[in-house]
């Protein structure tokens, strides 16, 4: 390991003094970053979960070097990291569609904490070479990640008066290798003329365009309507 | 072990630094993935959290150094309490909770982002490998886990679209017509396991679970008959 640190490792007052006030810096430059994206966790939140992590780790050293106590000097670190990802599974929020928003923060969050554990054992390289490589994922990849598209889904709605329609489509969609991933049809009564619509989530294949799609199957003898949800 | 990777096993600032970005990239090379599946865990997650791991193992590593060297007369008036394992396997409980936090339940018997909290767990178990340099696991897990999330789910969505066994969900104008359907469902030679009334007030909803025949399995078909009744507002195939 670097060997400049060395005068910082041992258990006098200096040295823990530099841990915390080295877990605070990088917890506020984590969470600086976090909140200038306006997140739930902001520079309070990783601040408090980085020096917490520091202390434990600190004390448990305190303990065992110092108090010259038996113990298990990862033990309350270890809890840490299980208490941490309790607190993470909170910041989850369910969404009313039915999806999950704030799995990077609880992600950020517990990483956070590891990185305090390191700098409070006095492992500051791992603590530091840790907080540069998440400044360097979160501000970096936030694009990257921004750009990668999805493979393309594509819900459709139809309605149609004639079941050879629904076959039809059915048909069709195999024909073109496009997976039928959702499938939901109900009845629905429009100026008298009771008319079934149906609607599929597909997974478009190849180049096959949805306009493309829409127009195919809007030919189609007994479809009524067509549209992209 | 492979001898070849043996240098890089030593515990020195550059292996550090090598186990820690191989976790990044492997976590990377994961939810790059997912994120192309719109997943809710997503390239910065999966990679975060490989760092997170791999860093929690270093740590354990450096703590045993010290133990070692510099701290070796403590050791031996207060003795040696320490495990190797305690960091590692704390990372896995907690990355467990977090993958709690993922799982929804959707529907009638139905949850949603099992994948995703087991593949955050297989991931943090991949970094701890990384983390304590046992390269040559990393690399082997590292395909497995792509394999597995990115070959095996067409596999599986065509396998569910083959299945003869079906959950309907369907939607009618009040509980009496439950039978109508259930006989539109027989009228089709299909077999009926278990029918779960949900609301009673209009409309009314029941999850019908069946099996259809061996003749007559397609799952348009069956969808398209029961909605064909005048009492049937909506039918949906759940699937799981």
């Amino acid at each position: 390991m670097l060997s400049f640190f060395d005068p910082l490792r041992g258990m006098d007052y200096l040295s823990v003094l530099v841990r915390l006030l080295t877990a605070t810096l990088c917890g506020t430059a984590i969470g600086i970053e976090r909140s200038m994206k306006n997140r739930p966790a902001g520079f309070r939140t990783h601040i408090l979960v980085c020096l917490g992590s520091a202390v434990a780790a600190v004390t448990a050293h305190f303990i065992y070097l110092v108090l010259q106590m038996p113990a298990d000097v990862t033990r309350l670190g270890g809890q840490v990291i299980t208490g941490l990802g309790f607190i993470g599974a909170g910041t989850i929020i369910v969404t009313k569609k039915m999806s999950i928003k704030g799995l990077t923060t609880a992600a950020g969050l517990w990483t956070t904490g590891i990185i305090g554990l390191a700098i409070g054992s006095g492992f500051y390289e791992g603590g530091l070479l840790g907080t540069v490589l998440v400044l360097l994922t979160e501000a970096s990849l936030a694009k990257l990640s921004a750009r990668i598209q999805p493979d393309p889904k594509f819900a459709l709605e139809l309605l149609y008066n004639d079941k050879d329609a629904l076959n039809a489509m059915m048909r069709y969609c195999k024909d073109k290798h496009m997976n039928i991933l959702g499938l939901q049809i109900h009845t629905q009564e429009d100026e008298g003329a009771a008319y079934a619509a149906y609607a599929a989530t597909v997974k478009l294949a190849g180049n096959l365009k949805a306009a493309e799609l829409i127009e195919q199957l809007s030919k189609m003898p007994g479809i009524v309507l067509v549209y992209e949800d | 072990m492979l001898t070849f990777f043996d240098p890089l096993r030593q515990f020195t600032f550059g292996s550090v630094v090598l186990r820690l970005l191989l976790a990044l990239v492997s976590g990377g090379v994961i939810g790059y993935g997912r994120s192309r599946k719109n997943c809710a865990a997503g390239l910065r997650t999966y990679m975060l959290i490989s760092l997170g791991a791999a860093l929690a193992i270093t740590v354990t590593l450096y703590e045993y150094q010290m133990l070692h060297s510099t701290w070796a007369d403590i050791v031996a008036v207060v003795g040696d309490k320490f495990d190797a394992t305690r960091l590692a396997s704390q990372a896995v409980t907690g990355i467990g909770f977090l993958g709690a936090g993922t799982i929804l339940k959707v529907a009638h018997q139905q949850v949603k982002g099992l994948t995703t909290a087991t593949g955050l767990f297989a991931t943090v178990c991949m970094s701890l490998a990384a983390g304590a340099g046992f390269y040559e696991c990393v690399i082997t897990v590292l395909l497995l886990i792509v394999l597995v999330l990115n070959i095996m789910t067409p596999l599986e969505i065509g396998f569910k679209r083959r299945l003869r066994n079906i959950t309907l969900n369907v939607q009618m104008d009040s509980v009496e017509d439950v039978a109508a359907v259930s006989e539109a469902i027989e009228a089709q030679n299909a077999t009926i396991y278990e029918t779960d009334v949900e609301k009673v007030k209009s409309p009314a909803s029941a999850i019908f679970i069946l099996q259809m025949s061996r003749s007559n399995s397609s799952h348009s078909g069956m969808l398209s008959s029961v909605a064909e009744l005048a009492c049937v507002r909506s039918v949906q195939e759940l699937i799981s």
